[in-house]
């Protein structure tokens, strides 16, 4: 398997009035290809200071960062934001949709700003929502959509642009627990299908109970790293 | 589907919305009336001033305007009026000859401007004629009458009927002397033309200063200045075949040029506040909007899209507003402007200050393209250039602080 996200020694560090708050304190992680990997740890353990890092939404004070193989903490903002449509797909706790657009709209989006032709990228969005379990649903707007399918839109949207790992934070926070199974169900099916890497950031012990590798940071540092193969039915 | 993306939002708040596309439309459509009716005004005063006396143009010999000199005189100047009025502009060509004499009636004398005039077409070019108070202008077949100003008369204590003596100089050095007969008194409003000038046939005034057959210029009209000034290129080309000058209304009357071109500085600086307040409600709505909406542009980032691209949406938004609000503007204002244009805007009790510039008190604005356009185009240009302040807002944000942001 290859690796397709690489950490080696990476600090953050927040500043706040005069003093430096740690985050992250040289943390190293690897996930390979195909990894459906849960992240837990206690608030303020630096989990979603993680996240934004790996996604390249915030830098490292210190520290080696690589993703799909480009060393993403030297890169611009531009082309931060380009390996983030390209490499990376976000699935949020809040969902995070755009209000005023379509499902299918929302998962075109996408595309639209990788600039995939037209035809092609209405296909890949119904695709992508058949996908999801959300077929005859393309022309709702979120607010006509419930929390569950509002986050499996959202799915739809990280993996439209076939990245190398989708993001998610807390992904089940917001949902019922039918919805909440329902979700983790379809997330560990499009992983297997797919093979796309998948890392959640999560309190849900059901989440946790269905991944492969289940990673634990404390205070900055990864303090557990267990791999489960079959844990995820 | 930035198009789209751009124009669905600027309707997730309609009211909102609603009230600055309000405020645009309201805005372009007062400057547009204002602009008209400025314009509308600033013509009927440029038409009424230059059609009592000076018409909309004039062809002279060159340096005529510095030396007035009988001397600089035009040849044949019936054939040259004749020429200019085959122009489709030129309604009427008048020529005239101009010299300054002595007025007596008995102890009493005042320096004066005399013109010849052709009575027969002189009423095409003038309005002299409609300013008579007492007794009757100038027509075709007189000799040896006169039209006096009211205040010339008032100061030789003159009347129609009563005899009055021209002292001058004639073309060829001589002497010029001749008595004429009031037969009507002008007042026209205008304090320099009731108390310096009279006018006489030009038929008289050629034999008495011996100018055989010739005029010092031809006063020129058109049914609208504009038609005149269109058709300037080609008045010129007439007049410099001929070795002459032609003059337009600015050279005529650089005074009433002046005095508009400073009423209209003045009232640019009206319109610059108008913009400024619109361009200030719409940018204030629109950084409501995007403060509201930070966190959804931290996530348009995180999912991959620029902040380029998130400000150049916003400034789509922008335009979007700036567009439709200066369209209904310009058809609600350019309607409305219309409609006045049609019947005129009464100035019921202002006639006495009206007829100080010789003007009518019932103004008719001027809807053109420019008028129609420049007020609304500027307001949208102006809240183009202001849609820099959210963009480069935007341009700055970081994603994750976007994110948290409340």
């Amino acid at each position: 398997m290859s690796v397709i996200v690489e950490c080696q020694g990476v600090a953050k560090k927040y500043r706040q009035g005069q003093i430096d708050v740690p985050a992250l304190r040289g943390l190293d992680l690897a996930l390979e290809e195909g990894d459906f990997a849960s992240l837990a740890g206690p608030s303020g353990s630096g989990k979603t200071t993680l996240l934004n890092i790996l996604g390249g939404l915030d830098r490292p004070s210190e520290g080696e960062v690589r993703v799909d193989g480009v060393a993403i903490t030297s890169l611009g903002n531009n082309a931060l934001a380009d390996l983030r449509l390209r490499k990376i797909g976000f699935i949020f706790q809040a969902y995070n949709l755009i209000p005023v657009l379509s499902a299918a709209e929302n998962v075109e989006f996408i595309l639209q700003l990788m600039k995939t032709p037209h035809k092609e990228r209405r296909a890949r969005a119904v695709e992508m929502l058949k996908a999801v379990a959300l077929e005859g649903l393309e022309k709702r707007r979120p607010s006509q959509l419930s929390g569950g399918q509002q986050q499996r839109v959202a799915v739809a949207r990280a993996l439209a642009s076939r990245p190398a790992i989708v993001l998610a934070d807390e992904p089940t926070a917001n949902l019922d627990t039918k919805t909440a199974e329902d979700l983790i169900t379809l997330m560990s099916d499009l992983n297997k299908s797919s093979g796309v890497t998948f890392l959640m950031a999560t309190h849900d012990q059901r989440v946790i109970a269905r991944t492969r590798r289940h990673i634990v940071i404390t205070d900055g540092r990864v303090s557990s790293d267990e791999r489960r193969d079959g844990a995820a039915a | 589907m930035l198009f789209a993306l751009a124009w669905r939002n600027i309707w997730r708040q309609p009211r909102r919305t609603a009230l600055s596309l309000i405020s645009i439309v309201l805005a372009s459509a007062i400057t547009i009336f204002l602009l008209a009716l400025q314009q509308g005004s600033y013509s009927a005063m440029k038409e009424n001033v230059l059609s009592l006396l000076d018409g909309f143009a004039q062809v002279q010999p060159e340096g005529y305007a510095d030396d007035p000199s009988l001397r600089k005189a035009i040849d044949e100047p019936d054939a040259l009026a004749a020429r200019l009025e085959t122009l489709e502009a030129v309604t009427a060509a008048a020529p005239r000859a101009l010299t300054y004499v002595i007025l007596s009636n008995g102890p009493r004398s005042y320096g004066s401007a005399v013109i010849g005039v052709d009575p027969s077409i002189e009423t095409k070019v003038s309005t002299l004629d409609a300013s008579i108070k007492e007794g009757r202008y100038l027509k075709p077949g007189d000799d040896g009458v006169t039209v006096i100003g009211a205040g010339l008369a008032r100061n030789l204590k003159l009347k129609v009927g009563d005899e009055l003596t021209m002292l001058g100089a004639a073309r060829d050095g001589s002497v010029a002397a001749d008595i004429v007969t009031v037969v009507g008194v002008f007042a026209t409003g205008a304090p320099e033309i009731d108390r310096q000038v009279i006018e006489t046939p030009i038929s008289r005034f050629q034999s008495i200063f011996a100018m055989e057959g010739e005029a010092n210029m031809i006063a020129v009209k058109g049914r609208r200045l504009a038609d005149i000034q269109n058709a300037l290129p080609e008045l010129r080309t007439i007049a410099e075949e001929e070795g002459l000058v032609l003059r337009n209304w600015t050279e005529l009357e650089p005074a009433l040029h002046d005095v508009i071109m400073l009423d209209a500085s003045f009232s640019v600086l009206l319109y610059v506040s108008l913009v400024v307040v619109v361009v200030f409600i719409i940018l204030n709505t629109l950084l409501m909007s995007v403060l509201e909406r930070t966190r959804e542009f931290g996530m348009l980032m995180a999912i991959g899209m620029r902040p380029s691209e998130i400000g150049a949406m916003v400034w789509l938004e922008l335009l979007f507003l700036a567009g439709i609000g200066a369209g209904l503007g310009i058809a609600f204002g350019a309607g409305i402007t219309a409609w006045v244009e049609g019947r005129g805007l009464v100035f019921s009790g202002a006639e006495a200050l009206f007829s100080q510039w010789n003007m009518p008190s019932t103004l008719y604005p001027d809807l053109n393209w420019t008028t129609a356009l420049a007020g609304p185009l500027a307001i949208a240009c102006s809240i183009g250039l202001a849609g820099l302040v959210p963009y480069a807002r935007v341009r700055r944000l970081e994603p994750v602080s976007a994110m948290r942001a409340a």
